[in-house]
């Protein structure tokens, strides 16, 4: 791609950027939300009919204003939300628009057998019948790429292909990318983690606000240059500490089970203190979260708050008394994209704003410009549509929620899932304030630096039990990521 | 004065803020109110399509104040009952499809009743009518019942428990006898005229507006709803109590269509299944007409009222020209089609539509 534009109504969301990627060769693009990784994609892709510049795919020139036009060029694209037709089974997900026919018939028999060779290329062996929504999500990533590659592309583009998946399904992706380098595929890979690139990539392309920064192959650069043209300005430490002042008891939980996900579960978090969670994924996490929030009910056991047993039949009543929950689900369980920011961020205290029922979103206004500054949400209108802004924004207006809300214990599950960095450290920085006004936190989080930087303590949990609890001290991406799967010393 | 603030605004003295903030919450209700203007311009457009076809000669007696009258009529029960439904539009849940018998139903029950006096009779048809919307309400609301099908379901079931309990006979109220000053007062509901001009639905939708527009802006209850329209799970997870807010807006729909009901069946003087056929559709349509989007959480009563102004004249000027039932059923039908996809395409080109 060279000296390609685009333009949209008010912005240009890529300036004249030139980008190449060879056969065999894995090229990472990183930026912050908003820099134009995506954009420019889409412009590979064929979603857009009116970009300017020259796209040369194989050494031709190729105008690609469809989708259709881009796959047949052997352009393949994974996003990062599934494309895949959950009620329908694997094969003729796989195989959409091309199933073998026998006349004017399907062809069952070879339906099966041609799903699945293309599982096979993932290194997957399911019964090709079953539905998308009875497989993992990880297997169902994995079908997503076997789809594309049965397209038969020559360079494959893939959007933040781990951000649902564990650390272990994480590792089989990485085989199959090597496979796919050793037949000659150019893989561009978008992604924030930068661990993740560091390992995989052989190029490295940094964007930011839709122009490219540079190019460098990946063992010229260290992480913190990286971090440095992508934000622009220098991180000289990600997590600086400040003395915080843990108080007294505020949340007991006493052998707290819901049959089936999580058992036996007790601990207790004070005033103040940030208790990391720290797991596998199906290890009980977000289960327990949706407990404590009212969201599911408990089978056994007892939650006290400030030695006051808590009732929490429902999420409202859990809210009055102090206990929010940050979804993990940002689009659907967190935010009404439709609405603006303050309607968003003033939803959990309508009540609270309003006197015999008469609401005043007016009363409401100083709260949500105090967390539009303090959260720098961009651009700072409260009346923009949530759904229009960056997904590092959406995140942050998904806290602001919660944080106008001031409650006394606020549980984050993956405070900071698919959002840049700059969006991630002010949300660490509004954490950490929280907690220092004393707000308990229980901090869930995959994000293994985020867990070691923030958190005070870290419970490990591991297939429905807390198997071990570490101090500050003790914990760092290593020790905690070996007691999460059940290994190392207890 | 707002404006001088405005002017002034610089954002660096705290005062300043507070004036862009004002200035914020301002332009929001001035959005509405033009896009609420946007309707009565329609309807105005209408008004001269209509003079305009009189003076050529096309059509006679368009602009007679009796015709007016006739036209406000018509829209005020339409109105009437698109002014509850509309909450049921807003919470996202679509459209009630049992408004047709419950308006013939509640006209059954206050006819039945008007023999205990008029007072009894009212509250006997509104207690039937919240009923049925509580029902509708919980169903919906608890067990996530598709609200058109749930809904299209109990209408048939009202009308066979109606033709069943009535022999599918139409009932007439007694003008002998020991009723008669409740019968006398049950026909004023329709024909009750204030200064000769001004019929009781037209003043009914009136304080119905009013209350409804406060309702869905100025109220707690409003704007958990809107935030239940706008996204349900959203909602949820904010803390609200979805189900109580879907229970509500059926149970608001369900009370305009029984005063609907008691008003269709005070003008026809009979108790009949069929009084209220059509209501569904037409209520759906101004609506629409009036800027609520189907998907929920968008929209405002006073288009609602535009809507049903529009959908009143298009009534009137379609029979002036002689054009026949049939025919007008066919073109509100396409006018519904049109409207519902404009409004789906200049959602999705603003990127502002999740669906």
């Amino acid at each position: 791609m060279k000296h390609v534009s685009k333009r949209f109504p008010g912005t240009i969301a890529v300036d004249d950027v030139s980008f190449e990627v060879s056969a065999g060769e894995v090229h990472a693009l990183v930026g912050e939300n908003g820099a134009g990784k995506s954009t420019l994609m889409k412009m590979l892709a064929g979603s857009f009919d009116d970009y300017t510049g020259d796209i040369r795919v194989n050494g031709r020139d190729v105008t690609l204003h469809s989708p259709t036009e881009a796959k047949k060029y052997g352009i393949g694209m994974i996003y990062q939300e599934l494309s895949l037709a959950r009620p329908i089974s694997i094969a003729e997900n796989l195989l959409a628009g091309r199933l073998p026919k026998r006349g004017p018939f399907l062809d069952r028999r070879r339906k099966a057998s041609q799903a699945k060779e293309l599982l096979a290329r993932v290194g997957l062996d399911l019964d090709t019948d079953l539905p998308i929504e009875d497989i993992s999500q990880h297997e169902a990533q994995l079908v997503e790429i076997a789809k594309v590659l049965g397209n038969g592309p020559c360079i494959l583009v893939m959007d933040e292909p781990t951000s649902a998946l564990s650390r272990e399904e994480v590792e089989r992706l990485f085989e199959i990318i090597v496979q796919l380098k050793s037949r000659g595929i150019a893989i561009v890979y978008i992604s924030h983690h930068l661990p993740e690139i560091f390992r995989i990539a052989d190029r490295v392309t940094v964007m930011r606000d839709g122009k490219k920064i540079a190019t460098k192959p990946i063992g010229e650069v260290s992480r913190e240059e990286v971090v440095q043209m992508m934000v622009g300005r220098s991180v000289k430490e990600f997590y600086k500490r400040e003395e915080r002042r843990i108080g007294e008891p505020r949340l007991k939980v006493a052998g707290l089970s819901r049959f089936g996900f999580f058992h036996d579960l007790s601990f207790e978090a004070r005033r103040g203190e940030i208790l990391g969670i720290c797991g596998l994924s199906g290890a009980g996490r977000s289960e327990l979260a949706k407990v404590l929030a009212g969201l599911d009910r408990a089978d056994e056991g007892r939650i006290e708050l400030d030695g006051a047993p808590v009732k929490s039949a429902t999420m409202a009543q859990a809210l009055g008394q102090g206990i929010a929950y940050l979804t993990e689900d940002r689009k659907i369980e967190g935010l009404a994209l439709r609405l603006a920011v303050d309607d968003n961020v003033l939803a959990p205290i309508v009540d609270r704003l309003s006197s015999a029922s008469i609401y005043s979103k007016a009363k409401g206004a100083p709260v949500v410009a105090r967390l539009i500054e303090e959260l720098d949400i961009y651009p700072p209108d409260p009346e923009r549509t949530v759904g229009n802004l960056s997904g590092g924004n959406q995140q942050k207006v998904l806290l602001a929620k919660w944080l106008a809300s001031a409650p006394k214990v606020l549980i984050l599950d993956e405070p900071t899932r698919g959002v840049d960095i700059g969006a991630k450290m002010t949300i660490h920085n509004s954490i950490e304030k929280l907690a220092r006004e004393g707000c308990t936190v229980l901090l869930i989080s995959s994000d293994l630096p985020e867990l070691v930087g923030l958190s005070d303590r870290v419970m490990i949990m591991r297939k429905g039990h807390f198997t071990r609890e570490m101090a500050f001290s003790e914990c760092s991406e290593e020790s905690l990521l070996l007691a999460a799967n059940g290994e190392g010393s207890v | 004065m707002a404006v001088g603030i405005e002017k002034a605004a610089p954002a660096q003295l705290p005062a300043a803020q507070e004036g862009g903030d004002n200035r914020a919450l301002g332009s929001s209700s001035a959005g509405r109110l033009v896009s609420a203007a946007g309707v009565y311009g329609i309807a105005v457009l209408f008004l001269a399509i209509g003079a305009l076809l009189q003076l050529t000669g096309i059509i006679r007696g368009f602009l007679s104040l009796q015709n007016m009258l006739n036209i406000v009529d018509a829209a005020a029960l339409v109105g009437i009952v698109a002014t509850g439904m509309a909450f049921v539009t807003y919470s996202g849940h679509f459209a009630d499809m049992s408004v047709p018998t419950t308006m013939g139903f509640t006209g059954y029950i206050c006819i039945e009743l008007l023999r205990f006096g008029f007072l009894p009779a009212l509250a006997g048809a509104i207690a039937v009518g919240l009923v049925i919307g509580l029902v509708n309400g919980y169903v919906v609301g608890k067990f996530k019942a598709n609200p058109i099908i749930w809904t299209l379901a109990v209408n048939y079931v009202t009308m066979g428990v109606i033709r069943l309990v009535w022999v599918n006979k139409q009932i007439y109220p007694d003008m002998r006898g020991s009723g008669q000053d409740a019968v006398a007062l049950f026909d004023g509901i329709y024909r009750l005229r204030f200064f000769n001009l001004i019929g009781l639905p037209v003043v009914i939708l009136v304080v119905l507006v009013v209350l409804g527009q406060f309702v869905m802006t100025r109220t707690s209850f409003g704007a958990k709803l809107k935030l239940t329209g706008s996204s349900l799970r959203a909602a949820k997870f904010s803390g609200i109590n979805v189900e109580r807010m879907i229970t509500a807006s059926f149970v608001l729909t369900a009370f305009t269509a029984t005063i609907g009901g008691l008003a269709v069946t005070s003008l026809s003087r009979v108790g009949a299944w069929y009084n209220g056929a059509g209501y569904d559709f037409k209520a759906v349509t101004a609506i629409v007409i009036g800027g609520m989007t189907l998907a929920g959480g968008r929209g405002s009563i006073l288009g609602v009222l535009g809507g049903s102004l529009i959908i009143g004249l298009l009534n009137n000027v379609l029979t002036l020209l002689g054009v026949g039932t049939f025919s007008q059923d066919m073109i509100r039908g396409a006018i519904f089609i049109v409207v519902v996809g404009i409004n789906a395409k200049s959602l999705r080109s603003l990127g502002r539509d999740d669906a």
